[in-house]
């Protein structure tokens, strides 16, 4: 590749936190003092000329960030925990099957092996398979710097495409969600151009738990169907609290396809992302509220 | 009789009791490549050695003003910097070198942009330093103008008067026509009349390997290329394009990481000769996977439009059909591939009324040759869907449909030749449908499709071409087996299946037995890998050369064993009395004795296809080919109606092969091109807009993974044994994937009550056309 | 320009050291080693072909810097079948099942089935597209992969672990 930096390996969290801290903070996440994690997304990126790094800052070293911890309540995994890491713990299929599922059809094995959730999350792309679930569990993200960390929620952390509201002097250091309950169904389903490693074309999560045929908790999340992953909130309104049926469900679901703004790509018309994240959510909520066999073609 | 055609007769049984031809034995190459050790021309390095990239045009359509290299130069470590200031007059042919070294003139090509660039990513300069991270640095240095020029980027847009022009006056690059009996008389008789027009794409073949290799000037100035290649008599017009005589230059074809035509035409060659010329050092050139997607020419995309007559009683009574085909910014290979296009559109059906017109078309896409089916896979895809479509019409089972219209051995094909191997189309067809079994149940959103397309491929080259293939025989003093041949090994076993016929002929085990390939100063000229021809040209080069040899020994042995020759047979390092086989000679000991008598252990024969003059021009009407291979894949699919995504669920695939050389490689090429046919139908698109490629990467361009193909696959290998080639071998490398894209578009079609005409068939487009056709 | 450090990796067991600028991949280090049988295919993580065992897991040796290699145990093709005698298992089933044809794709596939293997030395059909979802193969269709990569898992098994 032509570009040229420094090259730091620091073996501690603390280390990392004081090489960034070299970066301004409003600057741009691949310019300056880069965080490297997994390489899927900055190494391509860097070979493409893309990126203005001062120095890259390999996290590789830092062994206190790559943790899956289960308590009674919450679940909370390290800035480093890999695509790999969610698939071979064996509770997380119980405690996010979202997660788990998208884990399950993330790019190939080769890159499961080193491609961090976090990584996923902060590439900020729309397409970004890791954030659908992580939304619908009501994920936190801990944002580390030099001089502390603060807790800002997943659902608060995009503010357009490729925009968050990071700072480039920190990191993410973990993200936790509260432990689903029992009940509660976590869904995942992604259409893509071809059934192995393909880019999300449309990527659709819920989280769903019902009582007495009442919609007591549900969050739909969409992904590659505006500039960043997001909360299908209208759809949610139309389900919480009310008397679950199909025609709710289809309403629900048709708000979820009209308010999406998916754009033209090689991939897909915006016209078709719309029509199918409607038919997508719909089936999922009809399979999570128990009303229709889940059918068609899955992912796996 | 014109000599050369003594092998017009065909074997109708086996000549002899096969002890090795048609197992699965362990193929030649298997152990190198399992360990690693095998080296492709990438492997190599030599002291000394620079290394060197390309700098491409940016743009699909331009007229280069300036081009300033002097930054680069200053650059340390940078040892040659060439554009075309610096070659001057030299072109390069992009035909492809028929044994008689003709070539058509107009195809030569400017070898680095002069003035004007034609497609995306056409070279403009070559740079060679010590490193390639300075030889990238130094190509980044380099600074260019280019002014957009009006390009035109739809065939059919090219042939409107008016249009940009990019070669020749009308940018009509190949033509060619086929008439066969009465078109109007067949269209009056009909009961209906079909028109469609299905459209295919640009295809990329996605070789593992790409482009590579390492040239060095040596002490007699012969330019050594070790390079990927399947076709190593380039040698000639590489030597003609940097201006030194043939024999100045010398191919080491390197065992290929997949070609499929992609490495058919010259890729690194001439710009590695240039540059070791020019700086007197070793020089390797290995293409990045974003310089292969600009560096090879593509499948072309077709469009072919039928007009088809056909009766209540289900006889096609004629077709006229219409061949357009994008041959992107330079001619190279698109004529020929028009050619089998037109003479395969109407498929394995016996169809006596026909008209094709057909054109190859220049546009600034980028350029357009060869590809594993050459043609004759966009014309599959073509008429087995016209097919389904007029038996839909006159309410007829596709199957029965298709059975009152088989061609048959001793038929006349488009072009009037008679097929005189069997056409065992209906054969394969039935076992292939029957092989579904069960059909699986709809279920919810889910929709279950069956299809199935037969085909008519061709093997071995254009007999106008005067084809032929060279193979060395030998048997060593302990009995050990060499073969010598320029044979190209790409993957599908070319080498081993030579040793594995010498072998059987030799009485010889396959792991006793080595091939020396692809050396065009050492080893015979077998001709291309390409065309389906290596089995059957260079196998039987093979096979006779062994036949002489074989001969040889088993007169020696008779003497030796007391019988006469027809009583002894050579298998398992011996020569034994057929039925005594505790009477024997060892090989060794039998190679004494040749040794002694001055009997010469080794043979060397050239192979020569049957041969023919040129094609009517008005008619299309002659031999063309050799010889046709027939089979059919039928394909089981889900389509989900919510979201258009398509499971392929059950393959199968039936292909009368002639006779397994390996029954292990024959599978293998049928499981590889089943997976190649479904990228076809499903996944595949190089997207070109305005010329621009907006694909280039295999995370845009998608092929098939191991997620992607059948969840269930059969392979059904029939063998009528009345190829031409060795054993009475046909051909198996394009048909393996012929019949498989349209195959699934009939599924799919079945599937879901609609057609989508357009491919390859996204789940976007399903979805429009269920959308459409629910109103 | 940055300096050049000499770097040393650990390469099947091996100690191998080179110059290497900060932005040198972990597969261009490995080719640079003359360790061949690493094969470069697309250098963007799509294809699979450089993958290479670190502490027994497979990754893409292009989309790893070099510098970040150094101290940890790296695996090529090379060191996986090595002191077996020529019999592992996994090369033994991809030859004796016709599993290879240009072989191009093979180092690649043969160090993620290993992977795999290591993890679930049983794996389901499905589960084997999935984990050698991530290396392209042009000429095989993968049929006999699989094929090779069942018999080795069950040879394995019952012969011990790698």
């Amino acid at each position: 590749m032509l570009l040229e930096f420094d090259f730091e390996r620091p073996q501690s969290l603390k280390q990392a936190l004081l090489l960034i801290a070299n970066n301004n903070k409003g600057a741009a996440h691949d310019s300056g003092h880069v965080p490297l994690a997994g390489g899927s997304n900055i190494m391509p990126d860097f070979r493409a000329n893309r990126g203005s790094p001062r120095a890259v800052v390999d996290l590789g070293g830092i062994d206190e960030l790559r943790f899956i911890n289960v308590s009674d309540e919450r679940v909370s995994i390290g800035g480093r925990t890999t695509v790999s890491d969610i698939l071979d713990h064996p509770e997380i299929s119980r405690l996010a099957p979202a997660l788990y599922q998208c884990c399950k059809i993330f790019a190939g094995q080769m890159v499961r092996n080193v491609a961090t959730i976090a990584g996923n999350v902060s590439c900020g792309s729309p397409a970004s398979d890791s954030v659908p679930p992580l939304l619908t569990l009501d994920a936190e993200l801990v944002l580390a710097c030099q001089d502390g960390e603060r807790s800002v929620p997943l659902d608060e952390y995009f503010t357009g495409y490729k925009q968050d509201v990071r700072r480039a002097d920190e990191l993410i250091t973990e993200i936790s969600w509260p432990v689903p309950a029992a009940n509660a169904s976590s869904l995942f389903r992604k259409v893509g151009r071809r059934k192995g490693d393909a880019i999300t074309v449309v990527g659709v999560a819920t989280h769903f738990e019902q009582e007495n045929g009442v919609c007591s908790s549900v969050r739909i999340a969409l992904g590659a169907v505006g500039p960043c992953v997001y909360r299908a909130k209208q759809a949610e309104a139309i389900l919480q609290g009310n008397t679950v049926t199909v025609e709710l469900i289809d309403k629900a679901a048709a708000a979820a396809a009209s308010d999406s703004v998916p754009i033209d790509d090689v991939r897909a018309t915006g016209d078709y992302r719309k029509q199918v994240v409607g038919t997508v959510t719909r089936r999922l909520l009809r399979q999570a509220a128990g009303l229709d066999a889940e059918s068609g073609v899955n992912n796996v | 009789m014109d000599v050369r055609n003594e092998n017009f007769p065909r074997p109708r049984i086996a000549e002899k009791k096969l002890h090795q031809v048609g197992k699965p034995l362990v193929r030649t190459d298997a152990k190198g490549k399992s360990e690693g050790k095998t080296r492709y021309a990438g492997d190599y390095v030599m002291p000394n050695m620079l290394h060197a990239v390309v700098l491409r045009a940016p743009m699909a359509s331009a007229t280069l003003k300036r081009i300033d290299v002097s930054q680069a130069r200053a650059l340390p470590g940078v040892a040659c910097i060439l554009t075309a200031a610096d070659i001057s007059a030299r072109e390069a042919a992009t035909d492809l070198p028929g044994q008689t070294g003709r070539k058509r003139l107009e195809t030569d090509n400017q070898i680095l942009v002069r003035t004007r660039v034609r497609y995306h990513g056409e070279p403009l300069a070559l740079i060679a330093a010590e490193t390639k991270a300075i030889a990238e640095k130094a190509r980044s240095l380099i600074e260019f103008d280019l002014e957009p020029l009006a390009g035109v980027y739809d065939p059919e847009e090219a042939l409107k008067p008016g249009a940009p022009v990019v070669q020749s006056h009308d940018n009509i690059v190949g033509s060619h026509k086929i008439r066969k009996g009465d078109i109007e008389k067949a269209f009056a008789d009909a009961d209906h009349i079909v028109e469609k027009t299905y459209r295919t794409q640009f295809i990329e073949h996605a070789f593992l390997e790409p482009e590579v290799g390492l040239a060095w000037v040596d002490e007699n100035d012969v330019v050594n290329i070790r390079v990927s290649t399947q076709v190593i008599e380039h040698f000639r017009t590489i030597a003609e394009a940097i201006g030194v005589p043939h024999n100045k230059v010398r191919i080491l074809g390197a065992l290929v990481g997949g070609g499929f035509g992609g490495k058919e035409d010259i890729t690194v060659e001439v710009y590695l000769a240039l540059l070791a010329t020019e700086t007197g050092r070793p020089v390797k050139m290995v293409y990045s996977r974003e310089d292969s997607w600009f560096g090879h020419g593509k499948r072309h995309p077709f469009i072919i439009k039928y007009r088809t007559g056909v009766t209540m009683d289900g006889i096609i009574t004629g077709s006229k059909i219409d061949i357009i085909a994008d041959a992107g910014a330079y001619v190279f290979l698109s004529p020929y591939v028009l050619l089998y296009c037109a003479l395969a559109s109407p498929g394995p059906y016996r169809v006596d009324n026909l008209q094709v017109d057909s054109l190859a078309v220049a546009t600034n896409n980028m350029f357009t040759s060869a590809f594993r089916g050459f043609g004759a896979c966009q014309a599959a895809i073509a008429h087995e869907q016209q097919m389904d479509e007029l038996a839909n019409t006159i309410g007829m089972d596709r199957i029965e449909f298709r059975r009152k219209n088989y061609l048959k051995k001793g038929d006349p094909i488009a072009t009037g030749f008679k097929v005189e191997s069997e056409v065992w189309t209906e054969q394969c067809v039935d076992q292939a449908m029957a092989a579904l079994g069960e059909k699986t149940p709809a279920r919810g959103a889910l929709k279950i499709g069956r299809g199935v397309a037969a085909y008519q491929q061709s093997y071995g080259r254009l007999t106008m071409m005067h084809d032929t293939s060279e193979c060395w025989v030998g048997i060593e003093m302990d009995g050990t087996v060499v073969v010598r041949s320029g044979v190209t090994d790409i993957g599908a076993g070319q080498g081993s299946a030579l040793c594995q016929i010498a072998g059987e002929l030799l009485g010889v085990p396959l792991d006793r037995a080595v091939i020396y390939n692809s050396d065009s100063a050492v080893t015979p000229l077998a001709g291309t890998s390409t065309a389906s021809r290596a089995l059957y040209m260079t196998g039987m080069a093979c096979k006779n050369a062994a036949t002489a040899l074989r001969e040889r020994l088993i007169k020696r042995a008779a003497v030796e064993l007391g019988v006469q020759t027809h009583h002894v047979d050579l298998a398992n390092n011996r020569a034994f009395v057929v039925g005594r086989s505790e009477e024997f000679i060892s090989l060794k000991d039998l190679l004494a004795h040749c040794a002694r008598d001055g009997i010469h252990r080794s043979e060397l024969v050239q192979f020569n296809a049957p041969v023919t003059g040129p094609i009517d021009p008005e008619t299309g009407q002659g031999r063309v080919r050799p010889d046709y291979a027939y089979g059919a894949q039928a394909i089981e699919v889900a389509v989900d109606t919510d979201t258009g995504e398509v499971t392929v669920l059950k393959s199968v695939a039936a292909h009368d092969v002639g006779q397994c050389i390996n029954r292990a490689a024959v599978e293998g090429q049928i499981e590889g091109g089943t997976a190649m046919g479904i990228g076809y139908a499903l996944s595949e698109e190089l997207i070109y807009k305005q010329g621009q490629l907006m694909t280039p990467s295999f995370s845009e361009y998608l092929i098939p993974t191991a997620e992607d193909t059948p969840l269930e696959h059969t392979s059904i290998i029939l063998e009528s044994r009345s190829g031409l080639g060795p054993f009475g071998a046909k051909g198996i490398g394009e048909p393996a994937l012929t019949p498989v894209a349209p195959a699934v578009e009939n599924a799919i079609a079945d599937a879901i009550g609609t057609r989508v005409l357009d491919f390859p068939l996204t789940p976007e487009k399903i979805l429009n056309a269920l959308g459409d056709s629910s109103i | 320009m940055s300096e050049v450090k000499l770097i040393t990796l650990e390469i099947n067991g091996k100690a191998e050291s080179l110059p290497a600028p900060n932005n040198m991949t972990l597969l261009e280090a490995l080719r640079e080693l003359n360790h061949f049988e690493v094969k470069c295919g697309c250098e963007k993580g799509d294809c699979g072909a450089c993958a290479v065992l670190i502490d027994g897991e497979a990754v893409d040796s292009c989309l790893m810097f070099a510098h970040s290699a150094v101290g940890q145990p790296v695996t090529t093709l090379d060191g996986l079948i090595s002191n077996r005698d020529g019999q592992h298992p996994l090369k033994k089933a991809f030859v004796e099942k016709g599993a290879i044809q240009c072989g191009y794709c093979i180092p690649g596939m043969m160090i993620a089935a290993q992977s795999m293997l290591n993890k679930n030395p049983n794996p389901s059909k499905q589960e084997m597209r999935e984990g050698l979802g991530g290396n392209l193969c042009r000429c095989t269709g993968y049929n006999k992969i699989f094929d090779a990569v069942e018999v080795a898992a069950h040879v394995l098994q019952c012969g011990g672990k790698n």
